[in-house]
């Protein structure tokens, strides 16, 4: 298989070379064009993080219930993939440490890749951002998307990230929701309210606008839905 | 201060790296992430008479944070805004001053004074308060566009769509109308127009959001 990433960064779409016998998952929607002969089909993915149960748990996440899959069969071909939103895209080599992704950032992945739905916890509830997480793990590889351009933090020690701004992290970094500044008023009045507060050392994945804030933006002056 | 704007111009983003000792403030919600040593504190903008002009006259926020490195290494801090566009960088020498339209302002270094210059009430019909944030010099500002930003010289007379206008210098005057009567503007879909005169810089951006406002009201069901 070899992936590579067209219109970078603002418009990013991945042209995916597949050779027989591979299978890739992507999240529902996200196919633009592909060979003919390559078969489609809409999983509520078996074993971990499959089943019904797991597709439940994607929608509380934010994630489309399904998941499609596809498989090149006897010949070798080709598809496009792109997220929603305009931004970057980047593949994670998956290798023996678990990645946490943000459940609007995850866009597709190769066979051997499990996903779950991964609790991190009451902490989350309060970040004022979805409640859930998607532990991805296992072999091979993840492409992530971002409203906006991914920029990539080595942590080695502390570093402090909006939660609207986090596509994805390892799981070798361990975070806290707290306030950005010393004082618990300053974080309510002063817009940042909670941030994530990662320690530790591992890679950080961030995108450089917040879907949310963009959303408020237009969307506080567009008629209510009735 | 070192500053770098990546992701230009769609998704311009500003890398500022603070030194040993060194502070700046910026927007409530600006930062999107910085290194875990830095300290962030939450303060009103430019005294509490001026937050309060700005937040119920001018449609701007009432606090802003100040980020300031304590530590003896250089520190980062990435700041960004709600919409896709450019940034630009002012570097402002004393007595140079610049107004900004509401949402556009992202950050400023010390040295600079924040305060309210009194917009008009056609500006308050518009719906952008009495009061408009000014900054003056010395020191570098930092603001955003949805879209690419212009800049351009005004000599005299000047007629822009008031969602595209920025920024301003503040010895322009501005006189925000209909275009062409209330039917014409109604029909014709120009918004607010804003009619400058005077001399001095302004900024433009080339989308407004209230043309994609305008794109997507009828769409939502």
């Amino acid at each position: 298989m070899k992936v590579e990433f067209l219109h970078q960064p603002d418009s990013a779409i991945a042209h995916i070379q597949m050779d027989p016998q591979e299978e890739i998952v992507a999240e529902a929607g996200s196919m633009v064009a592909m060979s003919g002969f390559i078969q489609a089909s809409t999983t509520l993915r078996q074993g971990k993080g499959g089943g019904v149960f797991g597709g439940l748990k994607r929608v509380l996440a934010g994630e489309s219930l399904f998941l499609s899959v596809f498989r090149s069969g006897g010949g070798s071909g080709e598809i496009y993939l792109a997220p929603k939103l305009m931004g970057d895209i980047v593949s994670y080599q998956l290798s023996g440490i678990e990645l946490v992704v943000q459940s609007t950032g995850y866009m597709a992945s190769t066979s051997g890749v499990d996903i779950d739905l991964g609790f991190q916890g009451l902490k989350s509830i309060f970040s004022g951002e979805s409640i859930f997480w998607l532990t991805v793990s296992g072999s091979g590889l993840v492409l992530l998307s971002a409203f906006g351009g991914i920029y990539e933090i080595e942590v080695k020690g502390e570093y402090v990230v909006d939660t609207g701004h986090i596509v994805a992290f390892e799981r070798t970094l361990d975070f806290s929701i707290t306030k950005a500044g010393s004082s618990w008023i300053g974080a309510f009045l002063g817009g940042e309210g909670l941030v994530a507060r990662f320690r530790g050392h591992g890679r950080l994945f961030c995108q450089t606008h917040n879907p949310g804030a963009f959303g408020q933006r237009v969307g506080s002056r567009l008629p209510a839905r009735s | 201060m070192k500053y770098e704007i990546r992701y230009k111009p769609a998704f311009a983003t500003a890398f500022l790296t603070l030194g040993p000792g060194e502070s700046m403030t910026a927007e409530a919600g600006a930062m999107a992430s910085m290194d875990g040593q830095l300290s962030m504190t939450t303060q009103l903008s430019g005294g509490l008479i001026q937050a309060l002009l700005r937040k119920f006259l001018g449609g701007e926020s009432l606090f802003v944070n100040v980020f300031k490195n304590q530590t003896s290494q250089p520190l980062q801090v990435v700041l960004t805004q709600p919409t896709v566009g450019d940034i630009e960088v002012l570097e402002l020498k004393s007595g140079d001053e610049i107004c900004f339209q509401p949402g556009a302002y992202i950050a400023h270094t010390t040295g600079i004074k924040m305060g309210v210059q009194w917009a008009g009430f056609a500006s308050w019909f518009a719906g952008e308060g009495l009061f408009k944030l000014k900054l003056g010099g010395p020191g570098m500002v930092l603001f955003g566009a949805y879209g690419g930003v212009n800049k351009r010289r005004v000599n005299g007379e000047l007629v822009v769509d008031n969602g595209h206008l920025v920024a301003y210098s503040p010895n322009i005057r501005m006189s925000i109308g209909l275009s062409g009567g209330v039917f014409g503007s109604i029909t014709s879909g120009e918004g607010f127009i804003n009619r400058l005169s005077g001399t001095g810089v302004i900024y433009l951006q080339s989308r407004s959001i209230d043309g994609l406002v305008r794109f997507l009201r009828p769409k939502v069901r």
